[in-house]
């Protein structure tokens, strides 16, 4: 017998010679007879040589066992490289596993043990019993060569059995030292050969994470910190804050400090971002930082640390407080071309029904005037002309009084607010505007022209402060439509800025026994926004005893609710730390109790897409109760909060609403489409646009009237046609009942907010950030929504205006390095989802080319046609600042 | 001495100057000076809120170089209109009613869809309103019996009560004395009143009314229901066998459209329906014969109603069965051809001035706008709507005279203004529905008490062919026109 192994049968078995070996051994069953066969004769080599060198590993001789080994290694790495099937020697070799574990088993501690173990690991791979995880254990005993070596199967399969037996190690307690000298190999591997997805799986099993950072470089950072943050969304606390972080890492170690920044947002940890600013040393870069934190709508100040120059500061200051919005969004409505004002009956559209509408009723009615003035406030919402309020009034009477005063009582004071909203972000303007309303004596426009400084101011910081200084003057008058106004415009202006000045002038009104119930509501509203997020303990204080205060008659008023939701928004999306307040809230009387549960956990875990909490807020919608119980409708709403923000679960969401429309009582029905409208906002997906559509008509008015307001929202800004046909119709059909006929209108105005060219999404940066003060706006209009008779319908109609918190353009205008508005072509397609996809995948599709500024809808994404500049920013959205490439050349 | 930069409005006033020792009341006269911004209007922001005239400069830590805020306006206060706005809200329930545009509906009584289409139909006539509102009882002729009396003031009732209220009206009284007046509305099947003949209810219900509301003493109007829907037909009778023939002239309320294989319009079935033959004793041959009438028409109605005979009396089932065929009808009738050779003359001169007048607003403006003012004309030729040929010779004198004193003429020419259809397969079931076209040019659909708005469109679709809503009997209105 020759010593070494078949020269001809080692390597490439497909060129191997057919007349080599005459096959002498012919002594199989007469099963295998049958199997031979089926066989090629260059397989039946194979499994023949396969078969001899089993046969002598198990000889004494060593040299014999060597050479054997090391022959039937060759041959199973050979094979291994490509992994479609299971491979040939593999597959041979099973019938033998059992042989040669007993034979290691018996042999005495040797390299040529060692060997054997590593063989052994490989064909576990195919043989163990599951759970057994054979092929670590001999893998561990092996002579521990080049992972890689044996194939990226066997490396993948190694990895699950090190995540199993991690497990039962943490529960042993033993140590795992021997497995992490494997992980790190496992990793090195997995991260040099383009699966960092893998990768990250093992560490994020073996709890290690702080590994990758030793083995990212600049080829493959981008794809494994967008594996995690993606991954993140789908992990438990507080593991997602822990992927974040090494995200956030991997991004400062590369200087990509968008990205980085953006992570730092999510995590609302404002130390990173200072981070960011003081690791980034470019001027220019740092801009491009304070419009994504403007975007985001967080109160933000820079100090010298991140920015030495004072003059820089100040331009970088103005920046994050968003004085420039304004600009930038008339400068997208010019270039698109709809600076022209529109009328409401530009948006009715009456001339396209039928006959009706052609002779209007010869009265007016205040309800539809009151209609007319929402609808012309969210349609021309920051251009800053209109038709009916800021038309130059002429000298005889004043025509910009005359719309005014066609609008009854508390309707003047959406009337004069709605100044406010068509000079949204233009403060110099607004207020000069406002400023001749501060003069009457008829107090629903005086406390109009309060609530339109508090929007006007929406999301635009000045050191002036001028709301501030003008609204607090009237935050203790007599009259309490006007408190009401001060209270709410300040809340408005000041979301999320967590001002003390205005805390102090807040918080005693909540307490004051005196004060109507109407004011405290308001102004528990108005703390909440101001704190929104913020866990502030003296806030939820002071809203607590409020609600403590409370008699039982007053916390059956439709506007109570808005207690709770105060005490809600300060905990918004900060999961945990509610639960000391949640624990509070037990206390309360039985009537409001389970209503401030159900909101306080919905805002404490909003955006945070917790299973868990889905599913608790799911068996509440199930219960069937009697009636007087009204925690059903924060539940269903709260649904949508914590599903909302990534598409998995929000499909699951939609899905599991359409159960509860079906079993759950009335209260649950009425507060699904508002549901449906916060999960799909200003994103009108056909399926949802269908079932809205239908419940539009139902038989109870108040689910008819959600599911028009929610018709209003999924479209908003968005001019979807058929949406604006199905309003239409909806207008037509309900021309009689005029409530129904209001909430169309609103609806009507909601579709064209902005003439389209605005959001209400909470979402940005490609879906991953949710701004607080948007979502806290949103919230509290449909929670206002579920009363919707005496709320809306009733005399607190300006709650709508509450929407302008998340009022957005959705634009991407790209500016050069002065800051002015540069035409730059891109592309603007879908959106595709590339995370752990191989090689460079296209990550729009469908586009279209345009020239910047451009519009972006739900779900697009866009990307420059043009290598002329570079963007600062990955994420094209909103303000791009562009850098000229120097590598360019013009062809 | 400090020196701030003040930013008011767009604009931003560099390098004023502020003596600290003076007050800041003083500092507003400067900015006055600067804006045209009275003083008392000024808002200065200054840290802790706005600035208060008498404050004290060390107080408010302004420093220099800072940049405050004005705001305020020199621009006039807004006042209340003087007129207060009067809002739909705050009228009363009859006001809010003609807000809508158009009246109530009626509340079914148990089967009463026929009677409630009847009366939206002819309820949509202002003449006939009019006329009725003119009734009294002191005017009642002493041949009008009582109960068609009682019928005709509760129809003068019940259109006045649809046109003051808004929610639907039950017809209560209405209902009663109708029965009372025809007894055959009250047959009962299984306990409940049956479904009853529209066409019957509208005939029976127009000859009442056409007999009490002819006055006895005035000439003048002295038949105003016949006025209003009376068609004089000239018919000439033939026998074919013996050549002979005479002509009579009778009046009728309504046109048939007879419905055959051949008739897929309604000016075929018209056609159809005004010849005929008839079985009479022949005087020249002392047996009976087969005789031909054709009618023309020889004076032409206000309004022009057409039946179609869509029910025949089956025997094989015993019961009145349904023409299902299609029969379709314009929106805008032309019965010229119809007319006998004395009145189509007459029609001619109107008529070209009609062409002349639409050709004219053609080239001047599109079509829809030659619409309003028909409407105003038909409007204007309201007025004298009381009168009206009761024979065919009055209506020759009066047209000669009309002519100069009002100067409206008839053009042969009518709109569709009101159609009752029927729905189902027998005319003692199914379902009866009004359709009817108000002076603002809407379609209003009557279904019993649920009034909505239809598309004008639509109005056509109802011609039969399937067991949608067919037009059993419509309402023309004449055009005129002023020469």
């Amino acid at each position: 017998m020759a010593p070494g192994p078949d020269p001809n049968s080692v390597g490439d078995g497909a060129k191997r010679d057919e007349a080599t070996t005459k096959v002498p051994s012919k002594d199989p069953k007469k099963k295998d007879d049958k199997k031979e066969e089926d066989l090629s004769e260059e397989d039946l080599q194979l499994k023949q040589n396969l078969e001899l060198y089993v046969e002598r590993v198990q000889d004494p001789n060593p040299e014999l066992q060597k050479a054997a080994l090391e022959s039937m290694r060759q041959e199973i790495r050979a094979s291994t490289s490509s992994m479609t099937s299971v491979p040939k020697p593999l597959k041979f070799l099973r019938p033998h596993y059992g042989t040669l574990k007993e034979f290691h088993k018996n042999m005495a501690e040797s390299d040529l043990k060692k060997l054997l173990a590593d063989i052994l690991s490989v064909l576990a791979l195919t043989m163990s019993a599951e759970g057994e995880r054979e092929s670590l254990g001999y893998r561990l005993t092996g002579s521990e060569g080049d992972i890689g070596s044996w194939g990226h199967e066997y490396v993948r399969n190694l990895a699950g059995e090190i995540a199993e037996e991690y497990t039962v190690r943490q529960g042993e307690e033993s140590s795992i030292e021997d497995l992490m000298d494997l992980v790190q190999q496992i990793v090195a591997f997995h991260m040099k050969h383009n699966a960092e997805t893998e990768a990250v799986d093992l560490l994020m099993d073996v709890e290690d994470l702080d590994l990758l950072l030793e083995h990212v470089d600049r080829t493959n950072f981008r794809r494994t910190c967008n594996y995690l943050t993606s991954a993140a969304k789908y992990l438990p606390g507080p593991d997602d804050m822990l992927v974040l972080d090494i995200a956030y890492m991997i991004y400062i170690k590369f200087e990509e400090y968008p990205n980085a920044l953006q992570i730092a947002l999510f995590l609302d940890n404002m130390q990173y971002v200072k981070q960011v600013f003081t690791s980034c040393t470019d001027l220019l870069r740092k801009k491009q930082f304070c419009y994504m934190i403007s975007r985001h709508g967080i109160t933000f100040e820079l100090d010298p640390e991140m920015v030495e120059n004072d003059v820089d500061r100040e331009m970088l200051q103005d920046i994050v407080n968003n004085t420039k919005l304004s600009e930038g969004y008339l400068t997208l409505a010019r270039d698109i071309e709809v600076m022209e004002a529109k009328t409401p009956e530009d948006i009715y559209k009456a001339h396209l029904l039928d006959g009706r509408a052609s002779s209007g009723p010869s009265a007016d009615s205040a309800r539809q005037n009151l209609a007319a003035t929402f609808v012309n406030a969210f349609v021309n919402a920051g251009f800053g002309q209109d038709k009916l309020m800021t038309v130059p009034s002429d000298s005889t009477s004043g025509s910009a009084g005359n719309w005014l005063f066609k609008n009854k009582e508390h309707g003047k004071t959406s009337a004069a607010a709605s100044l406010g909203m068509i000079l949204l972000w233009d403060v110099d303007a607004g207020l000069t505007h406002l400023d001749k309303y501060f003069h009457t004596n008829d107090n629903p426009i005086i406390a109009g022209a309060l609530l339109g400084v508090g929007i006007v101011n929406c999301g635009i910081k000045n050191d002036c402060d001028p709301a501030l200084a003008l609204l607090g003057e009237y935050i203790d008058k007599e009259d309490s439509s006007v408190r009401i106004g001060a209270i709410m415009g300040l809340g408005i202006a000041y979301a999320g800025s967590q001002n003390d000045q205005i805390k102090s002038s807040l918080s005693p009104i909540l307490n004051d026994a005196k004060a109507p119930l109407d004011v405290i509501a308001f102004a528990a509203l108005s703390l909440g926004m101001i704190y929104v997020g913020s866990c502030n303990e003296e806030v939820a204080q002071s809203i607590i005893f409020a609600l403590m205060d409370r008699s039982e008659a007053e916390l059956g008023e439709a506007l109570t609710r808005f207690l709770p939701l105060g005490l809600g928004l300060l905990y918004l999306g900060k999961q945990e730390s509610v639960e000391a307040t949640a624990e509070v809230s037990k206390t309360f009387n039985e009537k409001i109790r389970k209503y401030c549960d159900m909101t306080l956990l919905s805002c404490a875990y909003a955006g945070t897409g917790n299973v868990l909490k889905v599913q608790d807020l799911l068996a509440q919608c199930g219960e069937h109760l009697e009636k007087g119980d009204n925690h059903q409708g924060p539940a269903v709403l709260g649904l949508a909060m914590v599903a909302m923000s990534e598409e998995l679960g929000l499909d699951m969401a939609i899905r599991s609403l359409e159960r509860v429309l079906q079993y759950g009582e009335q209260n649950v029905r009425r507060a699904v489409p508002l549901a449906l409208g916060l999960l799909c906002i200003s994103n009108p997906k056909v399926t949802v646009m269908d079932t809205l559509s239908r419940l539009s008509h139902d038989t109870d008015s108040e689910v008819a009237m959600s599911a028009i307001i929610s018709l209003g929202l999924i479209g908003a800004g968005t001019n979807n046609a058929r949406i604006a046909g199905m309003l239409r119709n909806l207008s037509s059909y309900y021309y009689k009942d005029a409530s129904l006929l209001f909430c169309v209108r609103i609806a009507q105005g909601l579709v064209h907010m902005g003439k389209g060219l605005l959001t209400l999404s909470p979402f940005h940066s490609e879906r991953l950030l949710l701004s607080p003060t948007a979502l806290a706006g949103i919230v509290t209009l449909l929670h206002a929504c579920l009363d919707m008779k005496s709320i809306i319908l009733g005399k607190y109609h300006y709650v709508l205006y509450f929407l302008v918190l998340a009022m957005q353009p959705r634009m991407m205008l790209t500016v050069d390095e002065n800051l002015k508005p540069i035409s730059v072509p891109v592309r603007v397609g879908q959106a595709v989802d590339v995370v752990g996809q191989a090689g460079r995948p296209k990550t729009i599709t469908g586009f279209q080319t345009h020239s910047t500024p451009v519009l972006l809808a739900a779900g697009e994404r866009a990307e420059l046609a043009t290598d002329k500049y570079i963007p600062l920013s990955p994420i094209l959205e909103g303000f791009i600042i562009l850098k000229e490439n120097p590598d360019y050349r013009e062809e | 001495m400090l020196t701030v930069s003040v930013k008011w409005q767009k604009k931003v006033f560099e390098g004023i100057e502020i003596d600290v020792t003076l007050p800041p009341y003083v500092f507003k006269a400067q900015l006055y000076d600067l804006t045209g911004v009275p003083p008392e209007r000024q808002k200065i922001m200054v840290k802790g809120g706005l600035l208060k005239d008498d404050a004290d400069w060390s107080a408010i830590g302004v420093k220099d170089g800072q940049k405050l805020m004005m705001m305020g306006t020199a621009d006039e206060i807004v006042k209340a209109p003087e007129k207060a706005i009067v809002f739909a809200e705050d009228l009363p329930e009859e006001e809010q009613a003609t807000n809508l545009g158009y009246s109530a509906g009626l509340v079914n009584l148990g089967n009463t869809c026929y009677m409630n289409s009847t009366v939206q139909c002819l309820k949509s006539v202002p003449e006939l309103k009019s006329a009725l509102s003119n009734y009294s009882l002191a005017g009642r002729s002493n041949d009008v019996d009582q109960t068609s009396h009682m019928l005709t003031v509760a129809t003068r009732e019940l259109f006045g009560d649809l046109d003051r209220s808004v929610n639907a009206v039950s017809p209560t009284q209405f209902w009663m004395t109708l029965r009372k007046k025809f007894p055959q509305f009250s047959q009962l099947q299984n306990g409940m009143h049956m479904q009853q003949d529209a066409e019957e209810c509208w005939t029976q219900l127009l000859y009442t009314l056409s007999q009490s509301l002819k006055a006895p003493a005035s000439s003048e109007d002295s038949d105003a229901v016949k006025a209003l829907f009376g068609v004089n037909l000239r018919s000439r009778v033939h026998c074919q066998e013996s050549g002979e023939e005479s002509s009579e002239t009778e009046s009728v309320y309504s046109l048939k459209c007879h419905i055959s294989h051949e008739v897929n319009h309604l000016h075929e079935g018209l056609k159809h329906g005004l010849k005929g033959e008839l079985e009479k004793t022949s005087p020249a041959l002392g047996r009976t014969a087969v005789y031909l009438k054709e009618s023309l028409i020889d004076s032409l109605p206000r309004y022009l109603t057409v039946q179609f005979v869509r029910f025949f009396w089956k025997r094989e089932t015993n019961q009145k069965a349904k023409i299902l065929r299609k029969v379709d009808y314009p929106l805008e009738l032309d019965i010229f051809d119809l007319c006998s050779e004395d009145l189509r003359k007459k029609l001619e001169a109107p008529r070209q001035k009609l062409r002349d007048e639409e050709g004219k607003k053609l080239g001047l403006q599109p079509k829809s706008s030659s619409k309003d003012s028909d409407v105003k004309m038909t409007d204007a030729a309201e007025a004298p709507s009381n009168e009206g040929g009761e024979s065919s010779t009055a209506a020759q004198q009066e047209g000669a005279s009309s002519s100069s004193e009002k100067g409206t003429h008839m053009t042969g020419i009518y709109d569709l203004v009101t159609v009752l259809t029927h729905k189902g397969r027998s005319a003692d079931s199914g379902h009866y529905v009004a359709w009817v076209k108000q002076e603002s040019g809407k379609w209003i659909q009557y279904d019993d008490s649920h009034p909505s708005i239809q598309r004008e469109e639509d109005i056509t679709k109802l011609s039969g062919g399937g067991d949608w809503h067919m037009a059993y009997i419509i309402m023309y209105k004449a055009r005129f026109v002023s020469m």
